[in-house]
């Protein structure tokens, strides 16, 4: 009876509760760190975060109603113009394209090598750029009942975004190319050398130049498909200024990201192993 | 009973409206500046709230915040169980203490509040802080005295009726 009352002292101890909690976190964090058996938790969980999302994202929803609503109708139309105009563009570029796939596709078949066909893509909607966190985040408004994994490659219009870092059921954290623990393996597009583009706050840095490689500023980098996350031939940033590190043993390139990552509304998910029949 | 009904409904709402403000997006000026909040709510909890069980709920809000920021699961939740357990510990005295002693005593508790979920990025993602990480405590001393006269007017209100 006495050793009962005792342990019902205990459970009901504050320092007993702190003790557990404290060590549920910590194995949290361990298991959340180093495999992916916490997911079903944050799965869980984020159905309980939705609303919350919803809740700040609404605001926003009504603004860009409101907006249209308001915006004059002369507005519109010269919008409406300037997409068409874009439209026109884009369909001249898409049938020079068509040439240049027939081309690439006889050359591919005297060669013998795999064949490149186009990839399943998805668009996704950006709800908010998380600035809280030590990373750079955005958050996407898909999740994995979209079919969504982790370390899939995110792409804007312009160029890489990066890839989905934490994964919930309906909303996914996307890691961006710039923050400084994210490292994509790259390519210059003009002589084909390949390299690794560190994150670098703002911008990109390739830290690993040989001396003797030709690099210039205005390079364009595109992804190398190294490492088998990225598809290979993506825009990646163009190079900004080229220096020789402080140590003298390399040449070290900063390099601005093609694509606009701070004003972005809508992202491009990629399935690079599932191709389109 | 119907006191207590209420009241846990207001420490619910609270930690709701907290992580709302959390993940609310400012422009990254203001950003730099923005205080704990679902600290500062636990915080105020722990203080008040007589059942005991504020601890548990640290958890589960931290759980909750670490899913709406993508952060790693359990950094949140680490830290506000650690404030919940300290201000806990001293509630008796704090609820004794002056206006100016348990400011003192919330902006300490708070600066570990932020030196843990620092010291966990650093271990979890080698990030090194900087002194910008601590400007939020600045505001904290802003916003803490109305958060906490606001909380009190309303849960003395729930009280009487």
């Amino acid at each position: 009876m006495d050793a009962l009352s005792q342990q019902q002292k205990l459970t009901q101890s504050p320092l007993f509760r702190f003790i557990l909690l404290q060590f549920i976190c910590l194995a949290l964090m361990v298991a959340d760190k180093n495999s992916q058996i916490t997911q079903p938790i944050r799965q869980g969980l984020s159905w309980l975060a939705l609303p919350i999302i919803k809740v700040v994202e609404w605001p926003q929803h009504i603004y860009q109603t409101v907006e249209t609503a308001v915006a004059r109708q002369a507005k519109l139309i010269d919008e409406n113009n300037e997409l068409k105009q874009n439209l026109l563009e884009l369909r001249l570029q898409a049938q020079r394209n068509t040439a240049l796939s027939a081309e690439n596709q006889r050359l591919r078949d005297m060669l013998n090598t795999a064949q490149d066909l186009p990839i399943k893509t998805s668009v996704a909607f950006v709800t908010d750029i998380a600035q809280t966190q030590k990373r750079q985040h955005i958050v996407i408004n898909q999740g994995q009942t979209d079919g969504l994994f982790l370390g899939q490659p995110v792409l804007s219009l312009g160029g890489v975004v990066g890839q989905v870092d934490v994964l919930s059921d309906h909303f996914a954290h996307v890691i961006v190319i710039t923050d400084p623990a994210h490292i994509i393996p790259a390519e210059i597009l003009r002589t084909g050398l390949r390299t690794l583009a560190y994150g670098h706050g703002q911008d990109l840095q390739l830290k690993e130049v040989p001396i003797s490689a030709d690099i210039q500023a205005g390079d364009v980098l595109i992804t190398s498909g190294f490492g088998g996350r990225f598809p290979r031939g993506l825009t990646i940033a163009t190079l900004s200024d080229v220096n020789i590190s402080a140590q003298r043993d390399f040449q070290v390139a900063n390099a601005t990201p093609e694509a606009a990552l701070s004003q972005l509304t809508e992202v491009f998910l990629v399935w690079p192993d599932e191709v389109l029949p | 009973m119907n006191h207590n009904r209420s009241q846990q409904a207001l420490v619910h709402l609270s930690l709701l409206v907290s992580l709302l403000l959390t993940i609310l997006p400012w422009p990254s000026t203001v950003q730099l500046f923005m205080p704990q909040w679902a600290a500062m709510v636990i915080a105020y909890w722990s203080l008040h709230d007589q059942n005991r069980s504020v601890m548990f709920l640290a958890f589960f809000y931290g759980l909750l915040l670490d899913i709406l920021m993508g952060s790693l699961l359990g950094k949140h939740g680490m830290s506000l169980v650690a404030l919940s357990f300290l201000v806990l510990k001293s509630a008796k005295q704090l609820r004794m203490t002056s206006f100016w002693q348990l400011m003192l005593m919330v902006l300490v508790l708070l600066f570990n509040d932020v030196i843990i979920r620092l010291f966990i990025d650093w271990v979890s993602f080698g990030y090194l802080p900087v002194w910008q990480d601590f400007l939020p405590l600045l505001t904290v001393i802003l916003i803490w005295p109305w958060l906490h006269y606001l909380l009190n007017r309303i849960n003395t209100h729930l009280k009487q009726h």
